[in-house]
């Protein structure tokens, strides 16, 4: 039996009415703030000097983007941590999602398992790890020691280089799960018998996969990469406990650097147009990202 | 059994068995380096578990003590008393339990409005998008001005506002998901019955997508939990949640306080294993769209 319509009928005012606290709560907490935080951006507003403000214009992103090399260097470092991050995670997650397709048994709770790391707090993790990397008793100073690999308490966080190995250590081991998990979604949506004329025709395990596999998983690695790519121009949290940005500022990230220049130095004025160069940067990332991939596609095609 | 045609029987066996020894070796190798990659990823869990649970001699020793030889809970009984890590672990979970309340309160009509009237149609969507790649500390800065001229800073009720607010958009998303798998027919029918439109969503579509609230909730309870940026900022000494208090124990260098300090990871970390079991199907979703860092 079909409803009259008239019970159904719209009524005008009653999506809005469903919609409206959500949308006034976004415009008050997050709409109305970042505006707020553009108008700050182009003042003078510093709470360690006082509540009074000028005009400046453009003036703060000037100093950001052309003179303040302590932010352009920031923007290097984050660089540096996230290409050998996502290449890491990108490989590893493969590499396990592979792992797991292939299993037959007890692939849900291997999966849950697996997954704990990307599902807990990055302050959590990087606390971990840092006891993990404690010098004299840590896990990692101490396996090395008792299998006489180590011979010294060696300071993982003494060197900028070996700062940034250990801060993207811990990056890979919080955030591959989440690359592993997308990829097996994505092989697992890939039709078995795909594989099975491939085998029929007598391809080989490896032709398979360089050309059944990897083809149709492309979408998916783009995907979780441009995701992850997102999330790492944030890294805060695991810097914030694992180097406070040292040594000598080698991984001082730009959401570390922003930070530290709004509740640190209290130059709100400042932090607020970084936060705006942050957020241009981001976007700028995306569509490059984008781009790319359209005319990669429009070439292949 | 096609590749067997034209050979003779003892040759097709043995293809059959040289076969089934390379699946059996690629087997043991696929559990080999499953198991491998589980030590590594759950390793760091098991040693801080056993680090909280160490007595002073076990961390001295050397050939290290990686199972404590006299297991006790003196360091969670320290961190509740002298670090007052109870209240934080309560602060903790009364900031995440309110904000998941809320966003769920705030969430669901707003969804069902988008589900059943596709209101607000594309552009959802790409606030939606936005909204994930909007850094967090692009927010906190204006929010911190405007939160200490009203007060707020320092109090549950504002960082409340703020996780709810900044949930709703990943809330609203999965709910949509979930209220679309709803068929309208069983709503018309209450509606006929002279329910009203808030009374169906309330008696009718409630109950029955709970399911799909519950794992809303929980999404949201981690992801409030595991927030530090906000908290840091906008937190005192009274409001403090796990997050901050964590942060404390760095301040003793690379060899800070063992005990406590592992004792409130373990606690930390508490609600990230019992969603990651009770959400797998939904891992993918959840975390792609953000669902567990704030």
């Amino acid at each position: 039996m079909r409803v009259p319509a008239i019970a159904l009928k719209r009524r005008q005012w009653e999506p809005f009415a469903f919609a409206s606290p959500a949308l006034v709560l976004i415009a008050l907490v997050i709409v109305f703030p970042l505006i707020y935080s553009f108008y700050l951006s182009l003042r003078d507003f510093d709470l360690s000097v006082g509540s009074d403000s000028t005009f400046i214009g453009a003036r703060n992103y000037g100093e950001a983007l052309l003179r303040d090399e302590r932010f352009i260097a920031s923007v290097w470092n984050t660089v540096v941590l996230i290409a050998p991050s996502l290449v890491c995670e990108l490989l590893a997650g493969l590499g396990i999602a592979l792992l797991l397709n292939r299993v037959t048994h007890g692939r849900p709770i291997i999966t849950a398992l697996l997954a704990i790391p990307a599902m807990v707090s990055p302050v959590m993790a990087g606390m971990a790890w840092r006891m993990m990397f404690g010098v004299k008793y840590g896990a990692i100073n101490n396996l090395g020691r008792q299998f006489g690999l180590l011979d010294v308490y060696f300071d993982w966080f003494s060197s900028p280089f070996m700062s940034v190995v250990s801060v993207v250590l811990v990056e890979v081991w919080q955030n591959t799960p989440f690359m592993m998990l997308v990829l097996l979604a994505g092989l697992q949506s890939i039709p078995q018998e795909l594989y099975e004329s491939a085998r029929v025709d007598g391809a080989s395990p490896r032709q398979s996969f360089w050309h059944i596999t990897l083809p149709l998983l492309k979408f998916t690695m783009v995907v979780g990469v441009m995701i992850r790519m997102i999330d790492l121009t944030k890294l805060f949290g695991l810097i914030f406990v694992l180097t406070f940005g040292g040594p000598g500022g080698a991984t001082e990230t730009v959401a570390f650097n922003t930070y530290l220049v709004g509740f640190k130095d209290f130059r709100m004025s400042y932090a607020a147009a970084l936060s705006y160069v942050i957020v241009g940067g981001v976007l700028i990332l995306t569509l490059l990202f984008q781009f790319v991939q359209r005319w990669r596609e429009a070439r292949a095609a | 059994m096609s590749t067997l045609v034209g050979t003779t029987p003892a040759v097709a066996v043995r293809r059959v068995n040289r076969h089934r020894i390379g699946r059996l070796v690629a087997d043991v190798f696929t559990y080999l380096g499953l198991a491998v990659t589980l030590v590594f990823f759950l390793g760091p869990f098991a040693w801080i578990l056993t680090t909280s649970l160490k007595g002073n001699n076990d961390f001295f020793a050397f050939p290290p003590v990686w199972i404590p030889s006299d297991p006790s809970l003196a360091h969670y009984v320290g961190l509740f008393t002298r670090a007052s890590g109870l209240r934080y672990f309560l602060n903790s979970l009364t900031i995440s339990s309110m904000s998941m309340v809320a966003a769920l309160l705030v969430s669901l009509p707003t969804a069902y409005a988008i589900a059943r009237w596709r209101f607000g149609g594309s552009v959802f969507g790409t606030f939606l998008l936005v909204l994930r790649m909007l850094p967090a500390i692009a927010l906190i800065i204006p929010v911190y001005l405007m939160y200490k001229t009203l007060g707020l800073t320092n109090s549950y009720l504002g960082l409340v506002i703020l996780y709810t607010v900044v949930y709703i958009p990943f809330a609203v998303w999965l709910l949509v998901g979930f209220l679309r798998d709803f068929p309208v027919e069983i709503e018309e029918a209450a509606m006929i019955d002279g329910c009203s439109r808030l009374g169906s969503l309330v008696r009718v579509v409630v109950p029955i997508i709970a399911p799909g609230m519950a794992v809303v909730a929980l999404f949201s309870f981690i992801a409030t939990w595991n927030e530090f940026l906000f908290a840091v900022v906008l937190t005192g000494i009274e409001t403090k949640t796990m997050m901050v208090l964590v942060t404390t124990y760095t301040s003793g260098g690379t060899d800070m306080f063992y005990g406590e300090a592992s004792a409130s990871v373990v606690l930390g970390v508490l609600p990230a294993f019992a969603v990651a079991f009770m959400l797998q199907r939904y891992l993918v979703k959840g975390l792609a769209l953000g669902g567990t860092k704030g």
